[in-house]
């Protein structure tokens, strides 16, 4: 594991609406994180875990605090930077459904290149790359509603690591799919986080995908209320 | 693109919607058509007068119908010319025979041959001075009546039938919603006045060419250019702000029903715009994807309309009695022109929805 920090998130605070109808999602989270990390953030629906994801990830500014990220402050981007850090910096794993329905599995990756003006022949080596990785080379040519839903994390998993990027978050990775499945799916992001020497945060309410990380950050109404090595 | 690749894979969705904007573009066609359909019929003769105005007499309110000329009048006007580029011009409406039975109105107009008022022929020959019983006929006068040059044709007005021998084709268009036709000047007074008497008018018009008479006025006379002497027409101004509000019309609906239907689907797909704009993609990058769809979707129909458009006019002139549609290369390039305004105009209220997507959507939260 890298030793240097990746990740700083300190004071960490999100507020929605204002005066007596203000909700606190989140209420002042340190995090600190490296390379190589696989870190499951877990606790209760409405704990405020997807809204600290979403802050890392630049989907969403905080009311208060930071988030440094490789040296800059992710809160104090403005939108089109914060479309960059995204596209650049971050790699997205969403629940279920997550892909371009009229796009194959091979388009759903080169997409993300596409965004970023990059060159589309490398950008298709680069995903048929993955996709053997990911094992489903296959099904290069399957439209996404062709896909079964682990099929679909496959891809959603090759399509984070398009970038190349430091950061993999994932948001509850295995809602729509089995135990035994689900578990395959984190396995294979704990490992293509840690070959990769990538910071992999993965927001899961379920205790036994927690387990596959290296360590947990605890959630209850917003604030932390734990942390430790998994498993 | 993902634009262009999610039209290919949703050929039905977006091939319903060229359908739409087809026939809204084929009505918007049609309708510009019909602008230019009914100037022709209305006055492409006066347009197509070898003259920069026309003059009428000064009570007759620039209208050809009413205006008639006394030959003092019409000798001043050649006088303030210099005489040598102005035509006097006699009108009238008359009914003939067609080889079928059926009765007629044909725009009579009677000239000098040799003056600027002569038209151009097509086939036969030009009026000599002694062709009282002679006429010129358009073209589509003799499409319409299945006549041809030296065929006899009965002409009827003021309870007077004639025989009328045709010598000449000409294609100098319609008047008044009439085919022309162009008989002597000294024929057109005995059809329009009866035999001869004095004081009777020596013309209803006077064609006047260069010099800086135009626009002018002297005594018993008023001169105007052909584009003021076009929009007196009776009925043309009315028929022309008729045109114009459908076609107004036309272009309001096509922005409307493109502007709908990208809207709708725009909203269809919320969270995979969030999702794009998740992995890193701009309002811009999305919002440019939207309008290659809505520029492709617009260029098809367009296309597809244009071929109808086309086919339509064609097949119209094959009906006897054609309506009154025609279409210039001017009226395809600017009606495409204007539908394609519209569209992009339109993309604008999906793109607002594009830029109000908030990403945070592809988390399943909303903010």
């Amino acid at each position: 594991m890298n030793e240097t920090l990746l990740l700083s998130a300190s004071g960490l605070s999100k507020t929605y609406g204002s005066g007596e109808t203000a909700v606190a999602a989140v209420r002042d989270v340190d995090v600190t994180a490296r390379r190589g990390e696989f870190i499951a953030i877990v606790g209760p629906s409405g704990s405020g875990k997807t809204t600290l994801l979403a802050m890392i990830g630049g989907l969403l500014t905080p009311t208060s605090g930071s988030v440094m990220i490789e040296g800059r402050d992710v809160a104090k981007l403005g939108a089109r930077e914060r479309a960059r850090y995204r596209r650049e910096s971050v790699g997205y794993v969403f629940q279920a459904n997550n892909l371009l329905p009229f796009l194959t599995a091979r388009e759903n990756m080169t997409v993300v290149a596409a965004i970023g003006g990059g060159d589309r022949r490398a950008a298709g080596r680069r995903a048929d790359l993955i996709l053997e990785e990911l094992g489903i080379s296959n099904r290069t040519g399957a439209l996404a509603t062709e896909l079964s839903g682990g099929e679909r994390q496959r891809v959603a998993i090759g399509r984070s690591l398009m970038n190349d990027p430091a950061l993999i978050l994932v948001d509850e990775p295995t809602a729509s799919l089995d135990s035994a499945r689900g578990r395959q799916v984190v396995e294979l992001l704990a490992f293509e986080v840690r070959s990769r020497d990538k910071l992999g945060i993965m927001v899961t309410h379920d205790d036994a995908m927690a387990s596959l990380a290296d360590r947990f950050i605890e959630l209850s109404d917003g604030s932390l209320v734990g942390a430790g090595s998994s498993g | 693109m993902i634009g262009l690749l999610e039209l290919r894979r949703r050929k039905l969705q977006f091939g319903l919607i060229a359908l739409v904007v087809t026939l809204v573009s084929y009505l918007v066609l049609m309708i510009n058509g019909l602008g230019v359909g009914l100037n022709i019929q209305a006055g492409s003769v006066l347009r197509n007068f070898n003259a920069d105005g026309i003059a009428y007499s000064d009570n007759a309110g620039l209208s050809v119908i009413r205006s008639e000329l006394s030959s003092e009048a019409v000798t001043a006007i050649a006088d303030a010319d210099g005489g040598d580029r102005t035509a006097p011009l006699g009108y009238v409406a008359a009914n003939y025979r067609r080889t079928s039975g059926v009765v007629k109105s044909a725009a009579f107009l009677g000239f000098v041959p040799g003056t600027i008022g002569e038209p151009d022929l097509v086939k036969g020959r030009i009026l000599a001075a002694d062709d009282e019983r002679a006429l010129l006929a358009d073209s589509r006068f003799l499409a319409v009546a299945d006549l041809e040059v030296g065929d006899t044709v009965s002409v009827t007005v003021r309870l007077v039938t004639e025989e009328f021998v045709i010598v000449g084709e000409i294609d100098e268009g319609a008047f008044f919603f009439q085919p022309a036709v162009y008989v002597l000047l000294s024929t057109w007074q005995r059809l329009r006045y009866g035999e001869s008497g004095d004081g009777q008018p020596a013309a209803s018009i006077v064609l006047v060419k260069g010099g800086d008479l135009v626009p002018g006025e002297g005594p018993g006379y008023k001169i105007v250019g052909k584009g003021t002497a076009f929009n007196n027409i009776e009925g043309v101004q009315g028929q022309q702000s008729t045109v114009q509000a459908l076609r107004v019309f036309g272009f309001v609906i096509g922005g409307l029903v493109i502007a709908v239907f990208f809207y709708v689907i725009t909203l269809q797909k919320v969270t995979q715009i969030g999702i794009l704009k998740a992995v890193g993609a701009s309002s811009m990058f999305v919002f440019r994807q939207l309008v290659i769809q809505v520029l492709f979707v617009t260029s098809v129909a367009v296309a597809v309309s244009v071929l109808l458009a086309w086919a339509t006019a064609l097949a119209l002139r094959q009906l006897p009695d054609g309506v009154p549609i025609a279409f210039t290369t001017q009226t395809y390039v600017l009606t495409v022109a204007g539908l394609f305004v519209v569209g992009l105009l339109a993309t604008l209220i999906s793109g607002r929805q594009v830029l109000k997507v908030d990403p945070i959507i592809a988390l399943g939260q909303q903010q």
